[in-house]
């Protein structure tokens, strides 16, 4: 049973199965974090895509960065990020995670979050109205659907690179330095 | 038998009594409003002693406006305080006509007062699904924040925007109603007044509702005035105070609202200051759009290139939905701000009083009486 | 009726502090009152127990780096006679002291908190822990003039790069998928 075909069959089933059912970390991290309310309510109901909102890390799929980072909300980010089990995702929600957005020379933010944390799929606004959420849902379904999502596995195989550009910012590390 | 099972019971407790436990309502919480954390210490389901922490949000704007000219700063201000944006504005409008001297039109003061009623009742939309959802009734959040849609919808034609509108300027508002806006307003307005009705029933009538806010974060008349409580908060304890009435600016003095006010200080008592509050506002609009003269919309301001204000300083305040939101700027007579800083109500609620009024009531309760004091984290560290 | 008002809360504070200097000439309901750093916790005190402002708006500090100074200001609001007062105050950039007067208001303790960690200034006798908005921040209080946060910013974190050229981005899409500019967009292309 362990043959090419039959993993291939496996895994276009596991991907269908895991596409339609996002469960997304209930964390607003930045002001982006507004439009979410709208998105999984009766107008914009997100939940006919299978997303709804989970309490706790372990529970979760998908980590909504919802705009800029702050290096103090950063450091929890990583934790809560590290305690998501496999599969998960990340999503860049607005353009102060592209390129710093409108506190381009602010001492506090990040400015790239793709150098900290792998981002599977950006969706570009300030901030993206619910049908470009919805939008970048269904674009992180399709990657899901053909394989390529693999953030989480990026984030393991270069997992020196990731610490060192973190412990630049972040001077006081007390977190456990584990790998899988 | 039974008696060392009773005096084992007895010894477990008195241990629990002792030992005091740290919890982290920390920030990723579905409870709590925001990015912030509130540490706790419980014993047994009581507090004892709590501490917020706050700073997850801040960017510095007050830093980084220095490094943007007068027209630049509008950008910046509307991010501070995220759920209702427009009463910023508006402050920071006043206060540089204040600074300036600079007149502006009677139609663009009627406009100004539809946005902000527009504004306030948007608010108290998601406020409704905030503090419902806090005890765990979520059909209300449904309704309501669906129904602010429609209100974003007026907005965004208005201004291109549904959340940051930068839209009231020094001066004046940015560009005139379009045709047939008024109907819309009239129109979704009717509509809002019928779902009141709905949501009585489903929230006020409500017997969990009802027994879970009632005598709970009492706040009492002396208390309000020493902590210096603003807003709905302190309405609802008692004291008729409301910047609309006692500072007015725009044309707040020409309409015609009552400030409904409910003794007891207790959550309940703060639903129901709010829930007559849309009332009045839906009232004020009707009235301004009644009223509303034709003329000009705008004073229209200099190149903001080379726009300098001169040397002084100036606060202006705004009655937005938590309480009093004010502005203070200084100006050494350049392009570029001196300082700009910024006051939300959730600043004093959000501190020192959350700390003091968790003190002996359930840890079940902390996002209950959160929603209700109106805490807001971006305003708090902008 | 609002200018005898003003004229009576000038006449009082100046009978019982002597060096108060006052500014009267605005057109809203302001009053502006400059005194030394020593005077702040009586005058505030007075204004509050006997004039009835007991409400306090905000407390503020600006820093003027050109005369050495750090300004730090209370705006006060009394709901009876509907009347704002700045009380204002001038400290050396060096070494500003000032006392504390979260006894007076309870509220003042979160702006003192700020204000320590932002611009440097101590309080005596604030007792709040020491980080509020800023972890583990070590470099200098940073909304004080001479902190460059722009290079600051340059220096710590990683900037994305941006376009070299300027582009037109229409031209970009239609070069790459081969799809034709319509004609109203061929107009506002550059």
């Amino acid at each position: 049973m362990n043959d090419k075909n039959s993993q291939k069959i496996v895994d276009i089933i596991q991907n269908w199965a895991r596409k339609h059912s996002i469960w997304v970390l209930a964390y607003g991290t930045g002001c982006g974090a507004i439009e979410i309310p709208p998105t999984m309510t009766s107008r914009y109901d997100a939940e006919r895509l299978g997303v709804r909102g989970a309490a706790t890390p372990r529970q979760a799929d998908v980590l909504l960065i919802t705009g800029y980072l702050t290096v103090k909300t950063m450091k929890r980010v990583i934790r809560v990020y590290e305690q998501m089990q496999d599969p998960k995702y990340v999503i860049g929600f607005g353009s102060c995670t592209i390129n710093g957005g409108m506190y381009y020379d602010s001492y506090n933010t990040i400015k790239v979050l793709d150098k900290y944390l792998p981002v599977d799929v950006y969706i570009n606004g300030c901030m993206p109205r619910p049908e470009a959420v919805l939008s970048g849902f269904a674009q992180l379904q399709k990657r899901i659907a053909e394989g390529r999502a693999n953030g989480a596995q990026q984030y393991k195989d270069n997992l020196e690179w990731y610490r060192a550009n973190q412990k630049k910012i972040i001077p006081n590390w007390i977190m456990p330095d584990y790998n899988w | 038998m039974e008696k060392k099972f009773l005096i084992l019971q007895k010894n477990t407790q008195d241990k629990m009594r002792e030992k005091a436990t740290t919890l982290y309502i920390g920030p990723q919480h579905p409870g709590i409003t925001g990015n912030m954390m509130v540490k706790v210490q419980v014993e047994g389901d009581t507090i004892v002693k709590a501490r917020t922490e706050v700073g997850y949000l801040h960017r510095a704007f007050e830093k980084l406006q220095e490094r943007r000219n007068w027209l630049q700063s509008f950008t910046l201000l509307c991010r501070f305080c995220v759920p209702e944006p427009d009463p910023v504005e508006e402050s920071y409008a006043r206060a540089v006509e204040l600074l300036e001297g600079r007149e502006v039109p009677e139609r663009a003061k009627y406009i100004r007062v539809l946005m902000l009623e527009l504004a306030r009742i948007g608010s108290y939309m998601l406020w409704y699904g905030g503090q419902n959802g806090s005890l765990g009734l979520y059909t209300m959040g449904q309704w309501s924040v669906g129904d602010r849609n429609y209100i974003l919808d007026l907005f965004e034609e208005l201004t291109g925007g549904r959340v940051y509108h930068m839209y009231i300027w020094p001066g004046g508002v940015r560009r005139d109603l379009p045709e047939g806006f008024a109907d819309k307003v009239l129109r979704t307005m009717d509509y809002l007044e019928k779902r009141l009705k709905d949501y009585d029933d489903l929230m006020f009538d409500n017997t969990i509702f009802q027994k879970r806010t009632q005598d709970v974060g009492i706040i009492s008349k002396e208390k309000a005035v020493e902590w210096g409580v603003v807003g709905p908060v302190l309405r609802g304890s008692g004291i008729k105070s409301d910047i609309r009435i006692d500072d007015p600016y725009e044309v707040y003095d020409k309409l015609d609202f009552i400030v409904p006010t409910h003794e007891g200080g207790d959550i309940w008592s703060r639903a129901l200051v709010r829930r007559q509050e849309i009332r009045q506002s839906i009232r004020i609009i009707r009235q301004v759009i009644e009223q509303m003269p034709s003329g000009e919309y705008f004073n229209r301001i200099p190149n903001p290139h080379k726009w300098a204000l001169p040397k002084g300083d100036a606060y202006a305040r705004t009655e937005a939905t938590r309480g009093e939101v004010g502005m203070y700027i200084v100006s050494d007579g350049g392009v570029h701000p001196r300082r700009i800083h910024f006051r939300g109500a959730a600043y004093v609620h959000g501190i020192t009083l959350l700390e003091d009024l968790l003190i002996g009531e359930n840890v079940a309760d902390i996002s209950a009486i959160m929603n209700s004091l109106g805490t807001c984290p971006p305003e708090i560290e902008r | 009726m609002m200018k005898e008002l003003k004229e009576n809360i000038v006449k009082r504070i100046k009978a019982n502090f002597a060096d108060a200097a006052e500014k009267n000439d605005f057109k809203d309901n302001r009053l502006d009152f400059s005194v030394k750093r020593q005077t702040i916790p009586s005058i505030l005190f007075y204004l509050k127990d006997e004039m009835g402002f007991i409400h306090l708006s905000h407390i503020s500090c600006v820093d003027w780096l050109e005369e050495g100074e750090l300004e730090v200001v209370f705006i006060v609001w009394s709901p009876k006679d509907k009347i704002k007062v700045f009380v204002r105050t001038r400290l050396d950039r060096d070494n500003p002291v000032m006392d504390n007067v979260d006894m007076i208001w309870r509220q003042a303790n979160t702006y003192e908190r700020e204000m320590r960690e932002m611009f440097g200034v101590q309080f005596t006798g604030l007792v709040a822990p020491d980080e509020f908005l800023l972890e583990d921040w070590q470099g200098p209080p940073p909304f004080r003039r001479d902190f460059d946060t722009a290079a600051y910013a340059e220096k710590t974190f990683w900037h994305r790069p941006g376009r070299e050229d300027a582009q037109d981005v229409r031209e970009t899409i239609a070069n790459r998928d081969g799809e034709e500019i319509p004609d109203f967009a061929k107009k506002y292309s550059r």
